[in-house]
């Protein structure tokens, strides 16, 4: 799991300088089933420290250690004990999944790693002050109360099916939609479907089948959906099987064309709508959306979370700067949560500023996303 | 009490309105488990044992129909006899995946095993460590995403049964499912081969001695299986695409079809699978999806309390 890539971007004069060595970390899913979330974010942060290693002035040289979780709760506290063993290793981007971070923070925190999620919203993650999380996107807290307005108020849709994946990530999310969509004056129906075995879960695909014969007996006019793409996109399959016709929404987590990929048929994907948390400009843009293709081959628009990893690392950086950079791997990590707590960092997705619990100081607004699989894109609807 | 009874009312008026629904979904479920299942009983009822890699033949048969449908089609969606084409196409070539894929894993990881009498415990790791390599290399070979399988029709309900709608692709298992089952089962029962596979699971030793190929008998008992999962793989993945993990649950929800039918026996691996289908189909009346599973092994658990060898019990070497 542990996939350690070679120093990216060093040229061999900062070599010869003797400049000191760093080395940033990225935890998320760089394999299985939700893996096109984690390469995203992955090549973002790779980009970054390209960057930061072509600036001649930079005071160290920067490497990139990738630790490979799949997403899942039960692999990431074996990354993190990984990471933290990495005595180079000064900040973890990450971990991407809410579930995962949940299971590996208590171990990066006894280490005093900051970590900077560019992804991981569930609204429980952010406690305490002053702690070693942070993330550059909004809470489910914020993200579920505007899906669920958009479906109720925006759609004014009457009768819902609240549904999630039995995940930290898509429970929290989906309750936070239930609540609020109650609270706008809708009926809502609230249903888990686990993870399936073909999502990297151990539930039966044919789960679907029946759960869309059920939801279409109650023909809610709209159902949101709180997980990931790839469990989607086999509900969307059973629920065209079946004759759903009411609209769809799914959150951040399902925010990729692989939805349309892995949809059968990819038609059934047509007209869902998606969010992201991200807030304002959630996309690469310009020269580093060229930068990012070319070294990705993801198009940047459409490659969720890219934007916010490429801010956190470059965030992690500018601390790394500012710091009087401590010779003890144990007390930098320190200096560095101080650090990220204390700046305000103007990134390409808007002002950064951390809250005591890691949270954005800044109120975000929730962009909202319709996909169509005849372009195989995922068009922007407005926002929050 | 009252409170009691009126949730059991609801869930009794839920099963009673979604009946017809659940039970169309439940029986199409069914019948891949069922074909699946053959494959388990038909190894374990040559060898004794249970081949753990048989979920990776189930996958093999998905992408093979999986990658050939995406040559033969690209992007458009054929119709009428086109459309009977693809499909026999996509049967004909996970079949023959599945099959070349089993009769390979019979070769590599048992016969060596069995020449040299190893214990049954080493059969189990070999087809567990079978099993591992078989879906890490489809992993790395064919992207870990779930992929789309290229429809051969428009799905849409072809007729109703009491207001259910029955989807294009319902008919499509059950026919091909039925069709493939039917001449299995005469195969065994009726063919000189059969007769072999009949009597190397009745007894080995003395099947020899009567002039049967033990070894060529068991590499076909292991191909047939492999036929029907590599087909079953094609199906479920007309539904539900492609992924290196896709065999672990359909294979597992087999493995307990074929006990619940009783281990060994054709007939019951297919009954199995059609009770386990319906029955986990239609208990989502009465509780979450996040229970399905758990209402699935509950059954198991429960018939095999009341017969412990199954429903139909073990039939080995019986012409099924």
């Amino acid at each position: 799991m542990l996939m350690a890539l070679p120093a990216v971007g060093l040229t061999s004069a900062a070599n010869a300088a003797g400049k000191p060595t760093y080395t940033i970390g990225y935890e998320g899913p760089l394999s299985g089933g939700y893996q096109q979330l984690g390469l995203n974010m992955v090549f973002a942060v790779q980009l970054a420290i390209q960057q930061a290693n072509r600036n001649s002035k930079l005071p160290f040289k920067l490497k990139l250690a990738t630790f490979d979780d799949q997403g899942s709760s039960t692999l990431a506290p074996a990354q993190a004990q990984a990471a933290i063993q990495n005595h180079s290793l000064v900040a973890m981007i990450g971990p991407a999944f809410s579930g995962a971070t949940e299971a590996a923070e208590p171990y990066y925190s006894a280490a005093h790693m900051a970590t900077v999620s560019p992804s991981a919203t569930a609204a429980a993650l952010a406690k305490g002050t002053m702690n070693n999380f942070m993330r550059v996107v909004a809470g489910d807290d914020v993200q579920g109360a505007a899906d669920a307005n958009f479906l109720v108020k925006t759609h004014g849709l009457k009768s819902l099916v609240v549904i999630n994946n039995g995940s930290f990530y898509g429970a929290g999310l989906a309750s936070v939609v239930a609540k609020q969509a109650k609270k706008d004056g809708a009926s809502v129906t609230t249903y888990t479907y686990p993870t399936t075995g073909s999502c990297g879960g151990t539930a039966s695909v044919s789960e679907y089948t029946s759960a869309a014969t059920q939801i279409v007996a109650s023909n809610p006019a709209g159902l949101f959906y709180g997980g990931y793409y790839c469990g989607l996109g086999l509900l969307l399959g059973a629920l065209s099987s079946a004759g759903y016709k009411g609209t769809i929404m799914s959150d951040d987590g399902s925010w990729t064309t692989q939805l349309i990929a892995g949809t059968t048929p990819a038609s059934a994907a047509n007209g869902v709508y998606v969010s992201e948390a991200g807030g304002g400009n959630a996309n690469l843009t310009g020269k580093l959306a060229a930068e990012y293709k070319a070294l990705s081959h993801f198009t940047a628009n459409g490659a969720t979370y890219a934007a916010q990893a490429y801010d956190a690392t470059n965030m992690v950086i500018q601390a790394l700067r500012d710091v009087k950079r401590s010779p003890k791997v144990t007390v930098l990590r320190k200096q560095l949560i101080v650090q990220l707590h204390r700046m305000t960092f103007k990134g390409v997705t808007g002002v950064i500023k951390f809250q005591g619990n890691g949270d954005l100081s800044r109120s975000s607004f929730v962009d909202f996303g319709k996909v169509d699989a005849s372009t195989n894109t995922i068009a922007s609807v407005g926002h929050s | 009490m009252g409170a009691f009874a009126h949730f059991l009312a609801g869930h009794f008026d839920t099963l009673r309105l979604e009946f017809w629904s659940l039970l169309v979904g439940g029986v199409a479920n069914g019948f891949i488990y069922g074909m699946v299942a053959v494959g388990y009983t038909l190894v374990y009822g040559v060898l004794r044992l249970i081949n753990f890699a048989h979920s990776e033949i189930f996958m093999t048969g998905g992408f093979a129909s999986y990658f050939v449908l995406r040559a033969v089609m690209g992007t458009s969606v054929p119709s009428g006899w086109a459309t009977f084409g693809v499909i026999l196409v996509g049967i004909v070539v996970g079949g023959t995946a599945g099959a070349l894929a089993a009769t390979l894993l019979e070769r590599v990881a048992y016969r060596t095993l069995r020449r040299r009498n190893a214990p049954k415990l080493a059969y189990l790791i070999s087809a567990i460590g079978a099993s591992y390599f078989l879906f890490n290399l489809a992993g790395k070979e064919f992207g870990r995403y779930n992929e789309s399988m290229p429809q051969p029709y428009i799905n849409h309900p072809v007729f109703t049964i009491f207001g259910a709608p029955v989807q294009l692709y319902y008919l499509v298992i059950v026919a091909a499912g039925a069709v493939m089952w039917l001449v299995l089962d005469r195969f065994v029962a009726a063919t000189k081969l059969g007769r072999g596979i009949r009597a190397v699971a009745q007894d080995a030793e003395t099947a020899s001695l009567m002039g049967v190929n033990i070894d060529r008998t068991i590499a076909i008992t292991f191909a047939l299986g492999g036929a029907l999962g590599g087909v079953g793989g094609f199906l479920f993945g007309l539904g539900s695409g492609v992924v290196y993990t896709m065999g672990f649950v359909p294979a597992l929800k087999a493995f307990t079809a074929a006990v619940l039918g009783g281990i060994g026996n054709l007939r019951g691996a297919m009954i199995g699978g059609l009770i386990l289908g319906v029955v986990e189909s239609l208990s989502i009346a009465f509780v979450q999806a996040a229970y399905f599973d758990v209402v699935a092994f509950a059954i198991l658990v429960l018939v095999l309390l009341v017969r412990p060898t199954g429903i139909l019990g073990e039939r080995l070497g019986r012409s099924a």
